[in-house]
This record gives structure tokens, C-alpha cells and sequence, in this order.
């Protein structure tokens, strides 16, 4: 007979690397043309950094998107960039960029101001053009103030930027420690069908809500919804490199006998993205790449517990282990026992029951 | 052995068992093909041979003797993207690209063979590629566009001012 | 025009639709070698003896490189952040995993390669792996190392959050539930197979073109095993079929760099879908037992865990990741009492590495498992369960970092709203907004002065 649930669960996670230590580079450079070159070095592994940062950079210099190159080719063009990972190429590798646009503005505007005979102060660009502030009419194109910088004044227009934020130790006995950036939050909503007659869980939707701080690119951003929904269902039920844990029997060496979330797990899903700032951030935005696969599989298992009534802790929430759990159930052995107030599952996996120096964790752990 | 390569006559030298993936990748220097796990399981290396998908991967050079092979470089008259290319882009069906050309050869022989297909007929058509980045969400979107008619009309390849590097 | 904000296409879109985007397997260099490795099909085992003659020896063969051949054999990836150096990129003396890297062949094409490795006589002495991670301090388990199998964090053997009275905590309690969470090791399984083609350039420079995620880290890993300048080599890449965190261990770069020089050909080594999986490094398995002391109303007044990682054969990133999970240990709610212990375990397993979450997923999967189950056991809603213990603006994290922006409120609302799942009013209209009248409980009251409390035992746990 096939059973329907819901589950529930809402996480959050940091931006950047944990503990700091991870600077950005980036640097920018206006062609005699008005075409603006940007180095920086975030890997683009599909998430779309490249067109993220080109956004970034797009807006703080005040030139149209299409007329920016993104350059990460490279470590001899481009400077530093920590890496593609810990969540931290949209803040802080777009913080890079911003700042390096930033002052390739700053420049920018220094030039025109000598071109214009105005103070850079009341100058500002929009468009790819540099106007007065209050009289628009008076102007140069981008273009035409880099080539008055290249023939006319013997400059280049450039500008560089990195971030960093300090590596912080944690105080060893507390804790205590300034690891991160901003923390981003999401909830996820999950409805199954359990089989109970061959422990089958189908995800039938998924309902997402992430607080982004702010979306660069909405597009993008689902993406990452949409992508970390599978890799979670995948984790939440499909994928597992030892199937057979602590054992090393049974590992899938290729696609098939390693299973893969593909179009026949494919659920509806509903992506909902909230903008709740972050204080420092490119424009406000948090961070939502590595976070993406993270609710799912306990919404599965709170899911597969509405719909009947048991537990799995385990990820991934294998047809057997639904079985073994339901049939527990119905024998009358999948009860947490009951100790006073205290109400203690799963002590079959227990350190408490298993591991011979328990006494080490007992003093952790015990309850 | 030769081969009819995206409407170029090519005599090829590799071995008789080579893989055709090989043969196109290694000899002919035709990359968008790719060589996700070469077992068969991802689809990845999907291109049409004489109008159907194959995975290329395990399609020895042998088997495909004088047939007509068509990759993602063949669907473009090099100016205009094709439809299912102009969807691909328009709906953010790529996020990495890598799954991108065999879903997107894998699609085309699915719209030649049945035009109007339904969003069931799709995502049976695409059950054997598998995409790590997506969710598939986009790619779904994408083919249905092309499908149904909403998609945008294929426009001068120059869409967009950035490309890769 | 604004972009920032906008939908606007992807910068590589056109690339990617007319399949134009280059991934490193589709650089070649004329003259261009083939590179295979050769893997350990033991768990544990040392290795009595090595003889590459007959593979250098075999026709079509260029060059072999083993332990002896490595400038710089041990090389830690988080050296510069105090982690001891643990794991050598050739085996040297011993494997400690299947799979483990014992020598590379470069060669004319891959089935040259790949037969030469056949031709590699490696003698070993098998023994007992470890795998049970929960037997980490069991005197008759295996040791990977000569003084055990957990990491040391300096000054403990493991990686401590206390913050208020946990003892306290649990002793006002009116439920205590407790669970056990094992989460799987997956696979990042990326569709683009990780690999790098080394190219010797006329200048004496090398160029490496390669998937990683991390250029710039990668340069330094492979500078330090080849002992030369970072500046002597050239990192190309920047576009890359997929990660998640699986292309950040430089695993190929030093093989096919050392064959470059020995040969001075480009060499290639793509891994095949089979090493991806089988000999990659992979997420990690987690033990995480939480037990949360609830008050009969629905407060989360403390939380205890023992965590347990598997960092498989060598450290790599274990130790930041477990570092990582602890500090989110009590995730999108706001918990004042505090006692958590994570130990990264080595066993023989597979070493781990980042992947998409790493630390977190862990920590998300023990902390919802057991908000669900908390709400069950009190007979409470799931989703005003955690509307209650959610975070508010200047709440503390276990770190005691003071949260500006939290949206636990704002992101379950959001989601109640596209269900259609009903709340009662007060949670309805809960808003996201400091603490204050209902919201603070005497035992929020003073969370400043909970930061300033240490571990109440003292330093010996």
C-alpha cells in the first residue's frame, strides 16, 4: 500500500571559507575602445561566477554588461583567487571585482574630469556613458574618455581590488571564533509516497525557500535551488559509495551501479527565493551553492515518518532500510526506549552500545 | 573506414574497434561530444548516427562504417543556433555544459522523430542522461519550448558578446 | 540598465549551446603522452618491494615515476593553517587505502599505459584495515598511524564547542531525546571526469591545464611537490564541467607533471569513471549522536554531541570540515547551552575531501532529524517547533558570532505560504525581529554572558 507525508526541514550555512584566511584578487582594465577587461581567478564550475562577477562589475563601473570580458583563464593574467568552494565566489570573489571596479571607476572618472574640465566629484557613468550629475547633456562615452586617457593623457584605466577576511583560530575549550561572513538560511518542504510493501520512497514535490540576501542573477539562483533539490534527493535516498557501511563491499564503479538522481526521480519542485541583505556583501548577497543539497534528506526522512511512522537515520534512505525499519516497526522493536524523561533512539548504532572505550564518549554523550 | 561527419565526407585512420567518440574527439578533433564515464551511463557522448542517438562511447568505428554522424557542431549553419541550441540558452538549460551536447543531440533526434512531444515523451527520451548540476528543471523547460512552439526563433549566433576562454 | 538583479544570460551561454566551451580534456599538445596510474588493490598493506623495470622496459612506454622519483613526497594541503602534513602522493612503504596511488606510467596512448601497469611488480605484506570508526580508541583496533587513528587537534584529540550549562540544561529539561545519525560517503560525481594535460614550455616553465577549483591552490600543492617556483608554472583552466568539491585535491596535476619533466613531452592523465569513483576521494561518512534537552513547552534549552568523522586514510581537509560542522551545530535555531565533541577519525577507507555542504550536510541532517523528532515526542507542530527556537537578529551562534540577518523565520513562512500548511496565529505572524516579551525566555536572557562562560569541567574534556 503506498502512504503520503510531509516533512520539513530549514538549515543555514556560512559564506567563504570557515575561519577566514581566503582572499579574492581581481583586476580591471579599460581598452582605448571603452571595452573593460576583468581578471580575477573564480573558477567557474557551472554556477556562473563568470556571470555573476561580470554583473558586478557591470554595475559598479556604470557600463553595459555586454561590453565586459570576464578572464579567469589563467594564473599569469589573473590574481589570486582562493578557490570555487566553502560558498564564497559570489561574496567574496564578487567583492574583489567590486572593488576593483570600484577604483577603476574612481580613475575612470579622474580622466573624464580632466577631459571635461569638470571635478570627478560631480561626474558619475550610467550606461557606458560618464555625464555631470544634474546635466546629463554634457558627456563622453566610456569609450571616448579611455581613448582620451590613451592618446591624450598617457594613462591607463585600471583598477584592482581584493578581500580578505582574517584568518581566525577557535578558542580550543569554547569554541569561540569569527569564522565566516554572512550565514544564509533555507527551508525545504518534502512530500513522499512510501511504499510499504517494497519500502520505495517517491518524492513527489519539493517546495523551497532560500534567503539569498540579495539574487545578482534570479536565474542563476534557481539554478542552484533546482540542482542541489536532485543532489539532495540523490543523498537523501539514492547515493551512497559504501552501501554497506563500515564495510567496503559493494562500491559502484560506474553510473548504474552508483545511482544518481536522474529524470525518473524527478519531482515537481517550487523554488521561492528571499531577500533578507547581508550587511557586507556584493550588493547584499549571501551565498547559496554549497548549502543546496542540505535540507533534503532530513525533510525525506521527516516525510517518510508522516507517511508511515518510522525512523531512518541514515542517509541514503534506502528501500531496505524502509523495510528493516517498518518491520521493526510492526514487531513491536522500533520503539526508542524510555528512560525517565529521557527518550533515547536508534541505540543499536550506538557508541554507547558498540565501541569497546565507550567510557571516552560516554562522558560526551551519555544521557 | 570512412565516415560522413556533420556533412564533411571523412576518411578515418583509427582502428575498426576504436570508439566512435574516440574517433571523433581524438582523430577528428570534434570536442563537444564528451567522455562523461565512457561506460554508457551518462550519456554524455550522444550524437546521431543516421538521425538516431547513439551513445558514442560504445559505438565501435566498425558498426558505424559510411554512416552519416551529426554532433552539436553539425546542428548550427555556423550563423543561426538552432532551435533546441536557442533554447538551450534562452532557458539556462547549461550550468557547467559538460551533459549539454548529448542532451541537446538526444533532444533533437526526439523533436525530428516526434515534433510535438509531451513533457512525458521528453523526460522518457532524456531518462539516460544524467545531469549533476541542473535538476534538470531548465533542460526539461528548454525542450518543451521547442516542442510546444513557445520557444524564441533561432537569431544570429552573435546573442551574446561573452564567450568562453 | 541595471545587471545586478537581473535575468540576464549566461556569459558562457553561447559557448556551452554551440558546445565551443573548453574543458581540459580537450586541450591536446602535439606529441602528447598518455598517463595511467597505478592503484593499490589492497586496504592496508605495506609494500616490501617495487620494480618498474619491465614497464619502462615495454614498448611505447616513455616514462615511470614512482615515490623515489617525487621531489617532495608529503605535502599537506592546509599546511599553511597548522595541519600537520600526513599523506604521501606516491605510497612509500605502505598503502593505506584501495585505490591509493602507486606509481604513474606515461606512455604512447592509453593502452600502452594502461598495459604497462600490469608489467609494475609491487610486493606487499596485507593487513587488518580499520573501517569502524566508532572503534576509534579501541586498543585491539588496527592503527593507521603510529599513535592511533584520531586527529589531534592541538591541544585535544578532538574539536570542542562548550558554550553555557549544558549540565544545567539537561538537568531542567523536561525531554531529553537523543538519536544517532549516519549519514553515507557519496560521490561528487561531477559528469566531467577530473584531469590535467602538463605541458613543458621552451622556457622551462610548465603549463598545466587543468579542472581545478581552485587554481591558485593547486599551483602551490604542485610547486611544492615538484620543489620549484609557483611562478614557474602556469595554471590554465577557469572553466570546468562540475566540481562540488571533488576537483580541489590537485590528485593528478603532480603525476603528470613529474612524467612532463621526465619525458619532456605533454603528458594527459584524464581519470576514468572508475577512479572517479572508486579511488577519488568522496564525502565523508559521519556518526553524529545528539541528544536535545527540551522544556515540556517547546524551548530548546541544550544540546550534547559526539561526532565522529571518517576522514578515510589521510587528513586532507577532515580537520577544517569537522571544524566546520561544529560551529553549525545548533543550525537555523538559536541554542544557548552547548556541548559538542567531534573527532576526525582516519580508517581505511577512502580519504575525504569537500563536497558540496562539507561539515554542514551532517550537521543539517542530525539537527532536522532531531527537530522532527522533538516535535514528535512533545506532541508539537515540526514547523512551530522550530519557529520558536528559531534564530533572531543578535542571537549568538556556538561560535558566539552575533547574528546580524538570520532568516529561519522568513524562509519556514515562506514555505508554510507556498504549502498551504496552516499555523496558528501566533506563528503566523511571528515576525523576524530581536528578542524581546514572549520571545525571550529567562534562559535567552543572557546570551552575552553565556559567551564569556567556558567549558564548565574544565579543560581536561
Amino acid at each position: 500500500m503506498k502512504h503520503r507525508g510531509r516533512g520539513l526541514a530549514a538549515i543555514e550555512y556560512p559564506t567563504g571559507m570557515n575561519q577566514g584566511g581566503d582572499p579574492s584578487q581581481a583586476w580591471v582594465k579599460i581598452k582605448p575602445d571603452g571595452r573593460v577587461d576583468v581578471f580575477a581567478g573564480t573558477v567557474d564550475l557551472g554556477q556562473g561566477s563568470k556571470t555573476v562577477h561580470t554583473q558586478i562589475v557591470a554595475d559598479t563601473l556604470g557600463v553595459p554588461y555586454e561590453t565586459v570580458n570576464m578572464d579567469v583563464s589563467n594564473t599569469d593574467s589573473s590574481p589570486l583567487c582562493t578557490g570555487t568552494f566553502a560558498s564564497r565566489g559570489t561574496f567574496i570573489g564578487g567583492l574583489a571585482v567590486l572593488k576593483a571596479a570600484k577604483k577603476a571607476k574612481e580613475k575612470m572618472l579622474e580622466i573624464a574630469g580632466q577631459a571635461m574640465e569638470i571635478a570627478p566629484a560631480d561626474l558619475d557613468v550610467e550606461d557606458g556613458v560618464v555625464f555631470v550629475k544634474g546635466s546629463p547633456d554634457k558627456k563622453m562615452t566610456v569609450g571616448e574618455v579611455s581613448a582620451a586617457a590613451t592618446w591624450g593623457f598617457g594613462e591607463l584605466i585600471t583598477g584592482t581590488g581584493a578581500h580578505l577576511k582574517a584568518y581566525s583560530m577557535p578558542d580550543p575549550d569554547t569554541g569561540v571564533c569569527d569564522p565566516d561572513h554572512a550565514i544564509s538560511y533555507a527551508a525545504c518542504v518534502v512530500d513522499v509516497e512510501v511504499d510499504d510493501e517494497t519500502g520505495t520512497v517517491t518524492v513527489l514535490s519539493m517546495v523551497q525557500a532560500y534567503d539569498v540576501g540579495h539574487a545578482i542573477n534570479p536565474t542563476l539562483v534557481e539554478g542552484q535551488i533546482e540542482g542541489g533539490a536532485m543532489m539532495g534527493l540523490g543523498l537523501g535516498l539514492l547515493e551512497a559509495s559504501y552501501p554497506h557501511y563500515p564495510s567496503t563491499e559493494g562500491r559502484g564503479g560506474e553510473f548504474g551501479a552508483y545511482l544518481m538522481p536522474g529524470l525518473p526521480d524527478f519531482p515537481e519542485i517550487t523554488s521561492v527565493i528571499v531577500e533578507n541583505p547581508s550587511a557586507d556583501g556584493p550588493f547584499g548577497a549571501k551565498a547559496i551553492g554549497e548549502m543546496a543539497n542540505n535540507a533534503q534528506g532530513p525533510a525525506i526522512c521527516a516525510a517518510i515518518h508522516d507517511a508511515v511512522g518510522v525512523w531512518v537515520p541514515q542517509q541514503p534512505a534506502t528501500p531496505e532500510r524502509v523495510l528493516r525499519a517498518l518491520h521493526a516497526k510492526a514487531t513491536g522493536a522500533g520503539e526508542p526506549r524510555r528512560d525517565g524523561k529521557t527518550v533515547i533512539f536508534d541505540e543499536d548504532v550506538s557508541v554507547m552500545t558498540l565501541a569497546d572505550e565507550s567510557s571516552v564518549f560516554r562522558d560526551v554523550i551519555g544521557v | 573506414m570512412h565516415l560522413v561527419v556533420n556533412g564533411v565526407e571523412e576518411e578515418i585512420r583509427s582502428d575498426a574497434l576504436t570508439s566512435l567518440l574516440r574517433v571523433l574527439r581524438e582523430e577528428l578533433h570534434i570536442t563537444s561530444p564528451k567522455a562523461g564515464c565512457e561506460q554508457g551511463g551518462c550519456g554524455a557522448c550522444t550524437v546521431l548516427v543516421d538521425g538516431e542517438p547513439r551513445r558514442a562511447c560504445l559505438t565501435p568505428l566498425a558498426a558505424v562504417e559510411g554512416s552519416e554522424i551529426t554532433t552539436l557542431e553539425g546542428l548550427s549553419d555556423g550563423v543561426n543556433l538552432a532551435p533546441i541550441q536557442q533554447a538551450f540558452y534562452d532557458k539556462y538549460a547549461s550550468q557547467c555544459g559538460f551533459c549539454s551536447p548529448g542532451m541537446m543531440m538526444a533532444s533533437t533526434a526526439l523533436l525530428t522523430s516526434t515534433p510535438g512531444a509531451s513533457r512525458e515523451q521528453i523526460m522518457e527520451a532524456l531518462e539516460g542522461h544524467i545531469c549533476r548540476c541542473t535538476g534538470y528543471v531548465k533542460i526539461i523547460d528548454a525542450v518543451e519550448s521547442v516542442a510546444n512552439g513557445s520557444a524564441g526563433a533561432a537569431s544570429n549566433g552573435a546573442v551574446a558578446q561573452g564567450g568562453s576562454r | 540598465m541595471k545587471a545586478v538583479g537581473a535575468r540576464l544570460p549566461r556569459y558562457d551561454g553561447l559557448a556551452h549551446v554551440t558546445g565551443r566551451t573548453q574543458y581540459v580534456a580537450d586541450w591536446s599538445a602535439p606529441g602528447m603522452l598518455a598517463c595511467k596510474g597505478l592503484r593499490s588493490p589492497h586496504h592496508s598493506a605495506r609494500i616490501v618491494s617495487i620494480d618498474t623495470s619491465r614497464a619502462e622496459a615495454h614498448p611505447g612506454v616513455r616514462g615511470v615515476v614512482t615515490c623515489k622519483d617525487i621531489p617532495k613526497n608529503v605535502v599537506g594541503h592546509l599546511e599553511a593553517l597548522g595541519v600537520p602534513a600526513d599523506e604521501p602522493y606516491f605510497a612509500d612503504g605502505e598503502v593505506r587505502y584501495k585505490g591509493q596511488l602507486i606509481a604513474g606510467v606515461a606512455a604512447i596512448d592509453e593502452a600502452t599505459a594502461t598495459a604497462a601497469l600490469d608489467l609494475i611488480d609491487v610486493v606487499y605484506e596485507e593487513r587488518t584495515p580499520f573501517l569502524d570508526i566508532r572503534k576509534a580508541f579501541d586498543p585491539d583496533a588496527p592503527k593507521i598511524t603510529e599513535k592511533g587513528n584520531v586527529f589531534f587537534y592541538d591541544p585535544y584529540d578532538h574539536r570542542k564547542v562548550t558554550k553555557g550549562d549544558v549540565d544545567a540544561a539537561f538537568e531542567k529539561a523536561d525531554v531529553i531525546v537523543k538519536g544517532s545519525y549516519r549519514p553515507s560517503a557519496i560521490e561528487q560525481a561531477p559528469i566531467e571526469p577530473q584531469g590535467c594535460l602538463v605541458v613543458p614550455e621552451s622556457d622551462g616553465r610548465l603549463t598545466v591545464y587543468t579542472c581545478t577549483q581552485a587554481m591558485y591552490f593547486t599551483m602551490g600543492v604542485l610547486a611544492e611537490h615538484l620543489q620549484r617556483t609557483p611562478g614557474s608554472l602556469k595554471l590554465v583552466g577557469g572553466t570546468v564541467g562540475g566540481g562540488f568539491g571533488g576537483k580541489v585535491d590537485s590528485a593528478s596535476e603532480p603525476c603528470a607533471a613529474l612524467l612532463a619533466l621526465k619525458t619532456r613531452k605533454p603528458v594527459r592523465w584524464i581519470f576514468t569513471r572508475e577512479e572517479e569513483m572508486l579511488c577519488g576521494s568522496v564525502r565523508a561518512s559521519w556518526h553524529v549522536e545528539m541528544a536535545d534537552a527540551i522544556s515540556k513547552d517547546g524551548w530548546l534549552l541544550g544540546r550534547k554531541v559526539l561526532t565522529l568523522h571518517d576522514a578515510g586514510a589521510y587528513t586532507r581537509f577532515s580537520s577544517y570540515g569537522a571544524t566546520k560542522h561544529s560551529f553549525h551545530l545548533a543550525g537555523a535555531y538559536t541554542v544557548p547551552a552547548l556541548r559538542t565533541r567531534a573527532y576526525v577519525v582516519w580508517s581505511n577507507h577512502v580519504p575525504t575531501t569537500a563536497m558540496r555542504g562539507f561539515g554542514v550536510t551532517s550537521a543539517s541532517f542530525a539537527i532536522e532529524m532531531q527537530m522532527t523528532r522533538g516535535a514528535h515526542v512533545l506532541g508539537m507542530d515540526p514547523w512551530e517547533y522550530r519557529l520558536k527556537n528559531a534564530n533572531r537578529p543578535g542571537d549568538l551562534m556556538p561560535t558566539r558570532k552575533v547574528l546580524e540577518d538570520p532568516s529561519t523565520i522568513d524562509t519556514i513562512q515562506a514555505c508554510a505560504k507556498a504549502v498551504g500548511h496552516p499555523l496558528s496565529a501566533t506563528y503566523a505572524e511571528m515576525k523576524n525581529e530581536g528578542r524581546s516579551g514572549e520571545w525571550l525566555p529567562d534562559h535567552l536572557r543572557d546570551q552575552a554572558a553565556d559567551a564569556k562562560l567556558g567549558d564548565p569541567q574544565g579543560a581536561a574534556r
